[in-house]
Parts: C-alpha cells; sequence; structure tokens
C-alpha cells in the first residue's frame, strides 16, 4: 500500500514539475515576445525622430542622427535572436507570423537586408553628410517594410 | 532634261524611303506610348500579385496564387497572352466586358474575388492601354488552377443574384463641385487601385457597405485587420499631415514610425510607391476630403503625443 502511494506522489511530483517547466516556457516566451515587441518600437523611435529632419520639417542635426542609426543598426543584429522558434502566436499575443519559422534563411536574409542599409545610414551620419544621409533613409525603410510585408500581420 | 529627271526619281525614292521608315512607326508608336501608359495602370491596379505564383517561383501574370477568403480558395488565373491557358484568343472587346462587367467571354459571371466590382469605373481608354500592355508580356503556358469553393458558392450562376445586389457596372463620374486633384484621386482609389475592396467593411454576402467607405474592417483578407482611413481624428487618419500620407504612400511608414506589412505591404511595393507624385497627392486630396467616420479598428495611436 505504502508503495502505492509513494508511487502516487512520486508521478504527482513529476506532473507538478513538468507543469512548471510547461508554465515556465509560457512566461518564458511570452517575456521574449515583449521584448522583442519593444525592441521593433524603439526602431519605430528611431524612424519617427529621423523623419522631420528627413523631410526638412527639421534641422539637421548629426548628434541626433548618429544616435538613432546606431539603433536601427545595433537591434538590426539582434533579430535573428529575439525571434526563437516558439515565440509565434501559438505561445502568445504576437503579430509574427509563423512563416519566419518556415523560411527562416529568407527572414535572416531580410534582417541582414536591414543591417547593411542601417549600417550605410550610420556612415553617412558620423560622416555629416546630410544630403547622402537623407538619400539613403528610404532604402533603411524599405527594408523594414520589405520584412513586415512577408513575416508581420496585424491580427491583434 | 536630265537633272529633272533626276529630281523626280529622286524625290520618288525619298518619298519611299521616308514611307518605309515611318509607316511602321507611325503605327507603333501610339502602341508603343499605349503599352507604357498601361504598364502604369497595371501597376495601380496591382494585377501582378494576385496573377503570379510569388511563393511557388511562377512566372509573372502566369497565375495560381491563392487567394482565401470566406467563401473559399481562389486561384488568380494566367492573363498572359498564351492562347491555350492565358488570354491570348481574347479581344480586346473580351476584355473591356470583363473588367467592367465581370462577366467572362462564355457569359459566366466571376467571382468578386477578382476587383471587377472596382475596375468597372475604369475609363474605356485607361482600359484600353491596360489591354495594350497586357498583350506586350511574354505568353506563358501555365495552365490553370481550379477554385476551391466552398458549398453552395461553387455555382456560377448564383452570382448573378449577386452581383444583382452589390454590383453597379459603369466607369466612375467626377464631380464637377469638387477640384481636380480630388477627383483624380477617388479615380485611382475607387476604380483602379481598389483600395476599398480590402479598407470598407462588407456585409454578410461580402458586398461592400457604401454607407461605410474606407471606414475599415477587422475582417481583412486573411484575417488581417485593416485599418480606417477616413479623417476621422481618433479612429482615422484625421491626425495624418500630408506629408505623413506621403511616406505611407511612398514608403509604407505611419506616423509613429512603424512600417505597414501584409497586404499592405506588397500595395506599397506594387502599387502606391510607383504612381506619380501628381497622382500620390491626388490620393492623398481624395482620402483627407472623406466624410469622417468613427470605427476603431486597431490599436495603433494615432495621436502622436
Ligand atoms: C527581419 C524582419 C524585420 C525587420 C527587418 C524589421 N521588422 Fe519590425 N517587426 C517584425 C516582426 C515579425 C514584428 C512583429 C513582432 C511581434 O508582434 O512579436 C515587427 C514589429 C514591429 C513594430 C511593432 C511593435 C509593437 O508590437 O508595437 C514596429 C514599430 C516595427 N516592427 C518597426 C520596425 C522598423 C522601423 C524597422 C526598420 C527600421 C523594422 N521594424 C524592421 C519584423 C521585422
Ligand atoms: C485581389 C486579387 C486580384 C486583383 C488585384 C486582380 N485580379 Fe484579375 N482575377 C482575380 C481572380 C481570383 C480571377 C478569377 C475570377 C473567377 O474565376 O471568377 C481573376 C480574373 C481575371 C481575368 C479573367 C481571366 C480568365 O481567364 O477568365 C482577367 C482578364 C483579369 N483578372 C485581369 C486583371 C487585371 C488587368 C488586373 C489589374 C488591373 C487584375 N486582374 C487584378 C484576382 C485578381
Ligand atoms: C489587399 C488589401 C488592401 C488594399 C488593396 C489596400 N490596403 Fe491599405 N491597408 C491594408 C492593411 C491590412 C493595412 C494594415 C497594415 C499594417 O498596419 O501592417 C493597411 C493600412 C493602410 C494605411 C495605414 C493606416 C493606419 O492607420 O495605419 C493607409 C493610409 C492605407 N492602408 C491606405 C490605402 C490606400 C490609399 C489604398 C489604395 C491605394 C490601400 N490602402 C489599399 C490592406 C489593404
Amino acid at each position: 500500500m505504502t508503495r502505492v502511494w509513494f508511487g502516487l506522489a512520486a508521478i504527482a511530483a513529476v506532473a507538478l514539475v513538468g507543469g512548471f517547466a510547461v508554465a515556465e516556457a509560457q512566461t518564458g516566451a511570452a517575456q521574449q515576445i515583449a521584448q522583442r515587441q519593444d525592441m521593433m518600437k524603439a526602431n519605430g523611435q528611431a524612424m519617427r525622430t529621423l523623419t522631420p529632419m528627413v523631410r526638412g520639417e527639421a534641422a539637421w542635426n548629426q548628434q541626433a542622427a548618429v544616435q538613432a542609426a546606431t539603433t536601427l543598426h545595433n537591434s538590426a543584429r539582434q533579430i535573428p535572436a529575439i525571434f526563437p522558434e516558439g515565440t509565434g502566436p501559438d505561445a502568445g499575443k504576437t503579430d509574427a507570423l509563423p512563416s519566419i519559422w518556415q523560411n527562416w534563411a529568407d527572414f535572416q536574409a531580410k534582417a541582414k537586408a536591414m543591417e547593411t542599409e542601417s549600417a550605410k545610414l550610420l556612415e553617412l551620419a558620423n560622416a555629416g553628410d546630410e544630403a547622402g544621409f537623407k538619400a539613403q533613409f528610404p532604402n533603411v525603410g524599405r527594408t523594414c517594410g520589405g520584412c513586415h510585408e512577408h513575416y508581420r500581420a496585424k491580427r491583434n | 532634261m536630265r537633272p529633272q529627271r533626276f529630281w523626280r526619281t529622286f524625290a520618288v525614292a525619298s518619298v519611299l524611303a521616308f514611307a518605309a521608315c515611318t509607316l511602321p512607326a507611325a503605327a507603333q508608336a501610339p502602341d508603343r506610348e499605349a503599352v507604357r501608359r498601361g504598364e502604369y495602370l497595371f501597376n495601380a491596379g496591382g494585377c501582378l500579385g494576385c496573377h503570379t505564383d510569388v511563393k511557388g517561383g511562377g512566372p509573372p501574370l502566369a497565375g495560381g496564387r491563392a487567394l482565401r477568403t470566406p467563401f473559399g480558395t481562389f486561384y488568380g488565373p494566367n492573363i498572359t497572352p498564351d492562347p491555350d491557358h492565358g488570354i491570348g484568343r481574347w479581344t480586346e472587346a473580351d476584355f473591356i466586358r470583363a473588367m467592367r462587367e465581370g462577366v467572362r467571354p462564355d457569359g459566366a459571371h466571376y467571382y468578386p474575388v477578382f476587383p471587377y466590382t472596382s475596375f468597372t469605373g475604369m475609363t474605356d481608354g485607361d482600359l484600353r492601354d491596360l489591354w495594350a500592355y497586357l498583350r506586350s508580356v511574354p505568353p506563358v503556358a501555365r495552365p490553370n488552377r481550379a477554385h476551391e469553393v466552398k458549398f453552395p458558392f461553387g455555382f456560377r450562376p448564383l452570382l448573378t443574384i449577386w452581383k444583382w445586389l452589390n454590383f453597379t457596372p459603369g466607369p466612375f463620374s467626377p464631380d464637377g463641385t469638387r477640384p481636380p486633384a480630388v477627383n483624380r484621386g477617388a479615380y485611382l482609389v475607387q476604380a483602379v487601385a481598389h483600395c476599398g475592396e480590402c479598407h470598407t467593411p462588407r456585409d454578410a454576402l461580402g458586398g461592400l457597405d457604401s454607407s461605410r467607405l474606407l471606414a475599415g474592417t477587422p475582417d481583412g483578407p486573411d484575417g488581417e485587420r485593416v485599418p480606417n482611413i477616413t479623417p476621422h481624428p481618433e479612429t482615422g487618419i484625421g491626425t495624418w499631415s500630408a506629408a505623413d500620407l506621403l511616406d505611407l504612400l511612398k514608403l509604407g511608414m505611419t506616423p509613429d514610425g512603424d512600417f505597414v506589412g501584409g497586404s499592405m505591404g506588397e500595395v506599397v511595393r506594387n502599387t502606391t510607391s510607383k504612381l506619380s507624385d501628381d497622382d500620390q497627392r491626388a490620393v492623398v486630396a481624395y482620402l483627407r476630403s472623406l466624410p469622417p467616420i468613427e470605427n476603431r479598428v486597431t490599436r495603433r495611436q494615432n495621436t502622436p503625443e
């Protein structure tokens, strides 16, 4: 009899630990989703800071340009790492499409495109090349839209 | 005597040479112009996306793109000039009837996934130019894939009733009380670029709700939320400046620095970014002239702090 109880207790313990592990994985995924959304928001903020300057509505500010371009360049390099498998729509509230993980090489290429174009933007900002910077801005923007077109859909 | 004959021969020869050079040119020149104008309309109409199987690596306009709707899955057909698999045997009149009336050359009705409900507004001249362009693309012998339509919609004659309820054929008529740019924008938005096919909510039968023109819907293609693009200040684009809207059309950027994705990403890449500056400004002028309609569809903060 005691053996039966012991067995049941063991099963319960395993189930409990397993349950925690699952819950842990879920909050882990939810956290990763929230973190990457924050990073994407920072990209949006950087583009928003630059827009009035690019349009000529605000005066050219080299320091602000360097700062925003740095944000963009740094986050481009982190994109593959902040989209680990298991953080798709099954894991939480996200607009990331499951096709990211079915076309991983292409997704990485789209992140690479943003890295390349934002590197050029940063170089132009550092060089103080205002005209070149303004001409490069849309090329960076197209890499944002180029990825969102395939891998993000507004569902939430 | 001799010089005269020389001049006569010269004159005849030069007339012949002139005719040889100019006749074919004269016959082709307007045609080439029509093709060029047609290509512009082709981009503005977003024909490429629905008629090309980009995911499967299919050739341009040879069909195969899957379009999922509540009524089933449709496959954009091959519209290259291939005589057997495309529309190579069509006449210009067949094409104009398909676009204006939503009717196949054999008299059957098209499903409204093919946005003829909007294209019907295109002018005859524009439809002829579009036809000239479609004739100029390389033919591709790729067979069409049959639509997978849910019961009972597979029965095309039912479309007679649908069209009777939801479809008003006929070219767009400009409103004389509005500035020309607003009319041009209305023509582009309503007829050619068919923005309303996604941005206007639909009724239970899939007809566009014309009382809520461009007011957005949570039930867009592929389950996307399609935002309200009337100038309502809280729920639409009422706080966007003209420059904000131009950036959206050119680049896909929204005032919060985000970039549209999904089907709108494709519309920006294939369509709005390829419009001329004047046409982009016309679209903006028209959108800003619309009556604002309150309808919250997305969580986006439209009011920059
Ligand atoms: C390689 C793909 C990729 C690139 C490049 C990319 N994004 Fe994103 N972005 C995404 C995905 C996927 C999401 C959805 C994330 C989620 O909901 O979990 C997203 C979400 C966003 C969001 C919404 C965040 C939120 O939840 O509120 C903003 C803003 C954004 N991106 C801005 C940008 C900007 C600006 C750029 C270019 C400078 C950019 N992105 C480049 C893939 C990309
Ligand atoms: C939203 C997707 C979509 C867009 C945009 C679209 N089409 Fe189509 N088109 C379709 C579908 C789906 C059909 C098939 C309808 C049916 O079988 O009832 C079709 C049918 C056609 C046909 C008839 C082909 C046949 O074999 O009978 C022609 C011609 C055509 N489209 C031309 C165009 C042109 C020109 C444009 C751009 C101005 C365009 N389409 C834009 C989806 C689209
Ligand atoms: C195939 C469907 C489709 C068509 C056609 C379409 N749109 Fe959109 N549009 C969308 C979707 C979906 C979004 C939301 C995309 C996102 O935020 O990622 C959107 C977003 C927008 C926005 C941004 C609004 C906001 O609040 O963020 C504007 C402006 C817009 N569209 C204008 C247009 C215009 C003008 C046309 C015609 C030239 C058009 N759209 C045609 C689907 C469509």
